[in-house]
């Protein structure tokens, strides 16, 4: 049982929608979810990069989702949050917010429900997918955090 | 007896409680600073019963903490000087110099090992410092056996009660201030009172040790709850009018604004140990140089951030080695020149204003304004057609990889110099001045901004943004009459304030904010300056002046021109301005204005 490549991917997920899609992320990274609120632009940053947000007395930088996965970026609505998501990178706690257009659920993924990662050919990059879930009938696809956050110069604060 | 096994042991028994483990490495480095300390006074007053007292005491607290936590190694060395130091205290042996040398060995050695323990302890691989211990031990032992007796010395004075800490809280035995010895020449007035006054302050604190995360956690809440009130109080005074209310509100303020002010200076400590350390260099570096100098240290209770304390010990090294090494002169030139023989080197620390002034002043040659010029016109710097004033001059010394040591020595003059010293000193938001006299000294003042966590600051608006300027980098602001703009290239390039045309940069070009709506007439102008450069800013709207708290961005988001984020009264974040990163992107790129 433990053989199966998917077995650490399995668990509970907060799902949310992304352009029509369903995604999913780890529920222990989610520090926490708020509304959408001020966001100060940081100049010199890549376009993906919003700016810095008030987290209750911290500063945190937030990304906007759409432009990180080449979506069409949209103005926010009532249902645009940002999670806020927790990394450990080394020593380091990296912590970043991610605006996505409206948060669904918290869902239990187990093993059978995970698909390895498809081929989508042309249609979309699966580099920062741990895989794809179907629950319910349902398409959900698993964020791997850990990539997108080790391909981000201006969040993982490797960036000169 | 196998000596690496009796260390394996006290690792297990370090390992084994951990909290009273990192509570016993805490005390005990702490008791060796302060045994240090008095140490170095204790070499200038040997016969100093107190003083001798005030080193033994804290040896026997460490050798019986070690004993019971089972640390054997720390014991049985502790418990070796703290023989030869009771039969200094009862009169059995004469502490001279030799004395004072081994006990401070002992202190680097017992340092050593329970910092090694500690790294062990912690899972990290430890050194073999064996071979030193049983030197130390070893020499101890000859000291004792070889010693003079004492002279027909009066009776033992009556054994200082052995006071154990308890485990939270100690009475912590402040070394008594040194007393500035007399600053040769110039009667420092003002400074001069300011010290005295730190110095005298009462010779005992009690204290608590506290996690520094969990007071990073304090003043981050306080923080938090500061923002809070002012949304509050905004809201309140537009909506509010229950003048009951309105008063409770100003109250409230009031506490809060205490409140922070309280938090803040949990993170306040003395600059003392950093001073002590520089004791130490200096007995050490005059030994090595082969030139008696005197250290006479003031203000060493001044208080300042946590941090930069820490940060401030390098620059500070560096720059007693540079005054040993080529401040004062040699024996032979200081007896020509009609100098005291022994060099006089003065640190002093004091508040003024809002800021820290760190002083640090020999009585040497000074600098030598001739060699620096040439050095200067060698090295590019600047032209022989200059004529530079002394200041200019001497603020060449702070150019990298400028030194004008004829020779290099051990001690310094290798060409890391001074340009490093400046910059670990602006990095803590700080700035540094000399003074100097041909033949009669050198002078550097340091002025540090009392705390990191919070600035002055002056709010301005660009474009949608709001940034806040330091108010240290800030000459003035001004609304520009047409007259003072100068084109240059059809654009406005220029700006005369006063005598000095400085060059334009537009804040919302330079973070990539647009275009400026009016022209530069219309807008307001804020002149910043480093200790060389000046430029005018053009902002859309000068907002006010404030007092924010400093914050990170975020994870590390590291841009140049920024120095990190601020919550302003209206909860969102504006970013603080970092003068000399924006005088750099606007000396290198095009940033000029590009509007009507």
């Amino acid at each position: 049982m433990s053989t199966t490549p998917n077995a650490g991917i399995a668990g509970k997920y907060l799902t949310f929608v992304l352009a029509g899609e369903e995604y999913a992320l780890p529920v222990g990274r989610v520090r926490e979810i708020t509304r959408i609120t001020d966001i100060t632009v940081v100049p010199r940053m890549p376009a993906h990069v919003s700016g810095v947000i008030n987290l209750r007395g911290k500063v945190v930088p937030v990304m906007d989702l759409r432009v990180r996965f080449d979506l069409t970026a949209t103005p926010p609505t009532d249902e645009t949050c940002i999670i806020v998501t927790e990394t450990n990178i080394g020593d380091r706690r990296v912590v970043f917010g991610a605006i996505v257009d409206r948060v669904s659920e918290v869902l239990n993924v187990s093993m059978e429900e995970i698909e390895d990662r498809p081929d989508f050919g042309e249609r979309l990059d699966t580099r920062y997918m741990l895989g794809i879930a179907k629950v319910k009938g349902h398409i959900k696809i698993l964020l791997d955090l850990d990539q997108m956050l080790a391909d981000d110069a201006a969040i993982n604060g490797r960036a000169a | 007896m196998s000596n690496e096994h009796d260390v394996v042991k006290d690792v297990e028994a370090l390992s084994g409680d951990p909290e009273l483990a990192s509570m016993f490495v805490a005390e005990a480095l702490d008791h060796l600073g302060t045994i240090e300390a008095t140490l170095l006074q204790l070499d200038d007053k040997p016969n100093d019963k107190t003083l001798l007292n005030d080193v033994f005491r804290p040896f026997h607290t460490i050798k019986g903490n070690a004993g019971a936590l089972g640390i054997t190694t720390v014991q049985s060395t502790a418990h070796k000087v703290e023989e030869l130091l009771d039969r200094c205290r009862s009169g059995r042996h004469v502490m001279g110099r030799k004395e004072v040398d081994i006990v401070l060995i002992a202190v680097d050695t017992l340092t050593a090992m329970i910092s090694d323990l500690a790294e062990r302890a912690s899972g990290k691989p430890g050194i073999d410092l064996t071979n030193e211990r049983l030197t130390l031990i070893a020499n101890v032992e000859a000291i004792l056996n070889g010693g003079t007796i004492a002279p027909v010395e009066p009776v033992a004075p009556k054994a200082a009660t052995i006071e154990r800490p308890e485990l939270f809280f100690e009475q912590q035995p402040q070394a008594a201030a040194t007393v500035p010895a007399a600053v040769p020449k110039a009667p420092q007035t003002i400074n001069d009172a300011l010290i005295g006054g730190a110095a005298q302050r009462s010779a005992v604190h009690s204290g608590i040790k506290v996690d520094i995360q969990k007071l990073d956690t304090l003043v981050d809440t306080v923080g938090e709850l500061v923002i809070l009130q002012s949304l509050i109080q905004e809201a309140a005074v537009a909506q509010i009018s229950d003048p009951k209310l309105l008063r409770n509100l100003a109250q409230l303020r009031r506490i809060t604004s205490d409140l922070q002010h309280s938090a803040m200076a949990l993170r306040m400590v003395p600059i003392r140990q950093t001073f002590q350390k520089m004791a130490r260099l200096m007995r050490d570096l005059t030994q090595r140089a082969g030139k008696p100098v005197e250290l006479a240290l003031a203000g060493e209770d001044t208080e300042l951030d946590r941090r930069i304390v820490e940060d401030i010990s390098d620059p500070l090294v560096h720059m007693i080695r540079n005054s040993v090494d080529h401040g004062i002169e040699p024996r032979e030139v200081r007896l020509a020149a009609g100098k005291r023989e022994t060099g006089q080197l003065a640190l002093r620390a004091y508040h003024q204003g809002g800021n820290i002034v760190i002083e640090i002043e020999d009585d040497g040659g000074g600098l030598n304004r001739d060699a620096i010029l040439k050095k200067a016109v060698s090295q590019g710097l600047l032209t022989i057609h200059d004529t530079p004033s002394d200041d200019e001059i001497f603020a060449l010394i702070f150019a990298p990889g400028f030194s004008t040591a004829a020779k290099i020595t051990e001690i310094s003059g290798r060409g890391v110099g001074m340009d490093v010293v400046r910059r670990n000193i602006e990095a803590l938001r700080g700035r540094i001045e000399i003074a100097s006299e041909r033949g009669k000294g050198t002078k550097f003042t340091i002025r540090l901004p009392l705390t990191l966590a919070i600035l002055d600051g002056l709010v301005v608006r660009a474009g949608e943004e709001r940034f806040v300027i330091p108010t240290f980098a800030v000459r003035e602001s001004l609304r520009p009459t047409p007259q003072q703009i100068q084109l240059v290239g059809g654009k406005p390039r220029l700006v005369q304030v006063r005598d000095r045309v400085l060059p334009l940069v537009c804040l919302r070009s330079l973070f990539g904010l647009g275009q400026l709506g009016t022209p530069v007439e219309m807008s307001t102008l804020v002149v910043i300056e480093d200790q060389h450069r000046q430029v005018a800013l053009i902002v859309d709207e000068l907002i006010g002046a404030q007092e924010v708290v400093v914050k990170p961005l975020g994870s590390s988001m590291n841009v140049t021109g920024i120095a990190g984020g601020a919550i302003l009264g209206d909860g969102k974040v504006g970013l603080i301005v970092d003068a000399d990163g924006v005088m750099r992107i606007a000396t290198a790129g095009n940033t000029h204005v590009e509007a009507a």
